[in-house]
């Protein structure tokens, strides 16, 4: 679950604390800010119920980019045969031109694959992908068995942070630069 | 406690009574009507409420089955509601033998000189006995594969109040679970098979045939399709009314309300689909005989209103509501629009079957007697599920144990 609560400010310093599962990360998350300590980032190898909870994100506007792309589809379906029908208006066997009933099914699959569409770019959107510039901050073991919560804080106070994720039962990776 | 379990049986006791007194109502307003001047429109009325709420039986009962037989985790707490719409089967099959006494009125095939044919098929001993016998195996099934579920539910309370002795479970009693949920899923699949050809077979034999010339290969498909979308309604109006009851400590988490107003909106997206897929073709085909079925109750007045009527109620709403996320987990909005498309749904029976009963008619001849009859039937329903439920308590207690 990359890319929540971002924002850097000068004099930070990052620090990963790395569990073992998803129950004491989301204690650690909801914990930090009573600390003293600004969670950046959650790192999860599989989505989990917990974290999210825990992390209290806003719900995700995908949806409604879904939808638009849904209703702009099926307009453009309806669209798109009705202007090739008029396009070559001859009649076959007594239908109209401009015949609804077939068109329901232009109608509904351009609905589905523009909300498809919608979708996808909502993601993209979203995640800000495609990103080039890989992570700053990360530790490989995110991407194993790991739970990475990235928590910034003054200079100075690394070590009460790795302190603080260490008393939870946490690995601990500081990251210097 | 003791208080709490005394106004549960009393709510409990209160809704058996409303649903006893709306079934002796509807009973005798069936009665008088009969013997009125308009058995026929008392015989229609039956013959909608029969069809209406059997098929919600049969697709409640086989969203339990489906969820046995795909091995799926979720749901388990409607599961029992489900299951409870079982108690209607019985009462179902004797409705279905009522409905000999009025073969007259509704089958207007009796009444014609020539039926190119179709006698073959369309004579009334056979359809009786081959709707009864289908019917029969059916609702066989499904008790057995009630029988059973109860008997799971059993093993596993038994194994559950062992714990609390903190006793080991004996090796022989999880034998004995396996072994019930195997001929569960057995008998499932054999509800299931049995159920779509059924359930065909009834739209065949008790709508279909009403237009006797008018013939539609996707018609049996069609309903059945119709029954699981009542069945998921009438499931979640349930759950709803018991979720909403303070007096039951029934409740069903809203997650599990989200995933059935999930699959609501997923089978009226079937349904509909089912109704367009048959309508493209006649539209393409073109043929006259075919087509008549469509034009006699999309065009013509009073029908024409009727269908707009149900399009808009039975799809067009639940679609546009159903998008919402939140309403899917709102028990009272999911009530109200359950409820909302099971009128529309009673409605869609009228279209399909008041054009052949009541040919050339100018209107739609609805009134209170029809009201009375359904709330009968409506009764009758309710009082089989409370029966069941007050009879096995444990169908409402989610804890089926996880293999």
């Amino acid at each position: 679950m990359p890319g929540t609560r971002e924002g850097t400010m000068a004099e930070e310093r990052y620090v990963m604390g790395l569990f073992r599962d998803d129950t004491c990360a989301a204690r650690v998350v909801r914990d930090l800010p009573a600390q003293g300590f600004k969670v950046v980032r959650v790192h999860s190898p599989v989505p989990s119920h917990g974290l999210l909870d825990a992390l209290q994100i806003k719900p995700s506007p995908v949806g409604w980019l879904t939808l638009i792309g849904g209703i702009i589809g099926f307009f453009s379906g309806f669209a798109l045969a009705i202007f090739t029908a008029t396009r070559w208006d001859i009649m076959v066997s007594g239908k109209p031109i401009v015949a609804w009933v077939p068109f329901v099914i232009v109608g509904f699959e351009f609905t589905i694959l523009f909300a498809v569409i919608g979708n996808v770019i909502g993601l993209l959107l979203m995640m800000k992908l495609p990103s080039f510039k890989g992570l700053k901050y990360y530790d490989p073991r995110c991407s194993g068995d790991h739970y990475g919560v990235l928590a910034a804080c003054g200079d100075g106070q690394q070590q009460s942070l790795a302190d603080f994720f260490q008393a939870q039962g946490g690995e601990v990776q500081v990251f210097t630069d | 406690m003791a208080e709490n379990n005394a106004t549960e049986i009393q709510a409990k006791s209160t809704a058996a009574t409303i649903m006893a007194v709306l079934a002796i109502c509807g009973v005798v307003t069936f009665l008088v009507c009969l013997w009125s001047d308009q058995p026929q429109r008392a015989w229609r009325a039956y013959l909608i409420n029969f069809l209406l709420w059997s098929a919600m039986a049969q697709g409640g009962l086989l969203f339990s089955v489906v969820l046995q037989v795909t091995n799926a985790r979720w749901g388990r707490g409607l599961r029992g509601v489900a299951e409870a719409f079982a108690a209607f089967f019985p009462i179902s099959l004797l409705l279905f033998l009522v409905l000999f006494l009025g073969r007259d009125h509704i089958f207007p095939w009796l009444h014609m000189e020539d039926l190119h044919g179709k006698e073959v098929w369309l004579n009334v001993p056979f359809l009786f006995a081959r709707d009864l016998a289908g019917l029969a195996f059916l609702y066989l099934f499904g008790m057995l594969y009630l029988l059973q579920s109860l008997k799971l539910k059993r093993i596993c309370n038994n194994q559950a109040q062992r714990r609390d002795d903190l006793l080991q479970t004996r090796p022989g009693e999880i034998d004995a679970a396996a072994g019930t949920r195997r001929r569960m899923t057995t008998l499932g699949v054999l509800y299931i098979i049995t159920y779509a050809f059924v359930l065909s077979l009834i739209g065949y034999d008790l709508v279909m045939s009403l237009d006797p010339h008018w013939i539609s290969t996707l018609f049996g498909p069609y309903i059945f399709i119709k029954a699981f979308y009542l069945g998921i309604g009438g499931i979640i109006i349930t759950a709803a009314l018991l979720h909403l009851n303070a007096g039951h400590a029934f409740e069903v988490p809203s997650q599990e309300f989200h995933d059935m107003g999930k699959l609501f909106l997923a089978f009226c997206l079937v349904w509909a689909d089912f109704f367009y897929v048959q309508l493209v073709v006649i539209w393409y085909g073109n043929i006259p005989e075919e087509t008549v079925y469509v034009i006699s109750r999309v065009g013509h007045a009073p029908w024409r209103t009727l269908a707009w009527a149900v399009f808009g109620v039975s799809f067009v709403l639940p679609f546009l509501v159903l998008i919402n996320r939140r309403v899917k987990t709102m028990p009272r909005m999911m009530l109200a629009l359950c409820g909302i498309v099971l009128i529309g749904l009673w409605l869609e029976h009228l279209l399909l079957v008041g054009p052949a009963l009541d040919h050339g008619t100018a209107r739609l001849n609805l009134g209170i007697p029809d009201l009375l009859i359904t709330l009968g039937f409506c009764g009758l329903m309710g009082s089989a599920v409370s029966y069941m439920l007050k009879r096995y308590p444990e169908l409402l207690i989610s804890g089926e144990g996880r293999s």
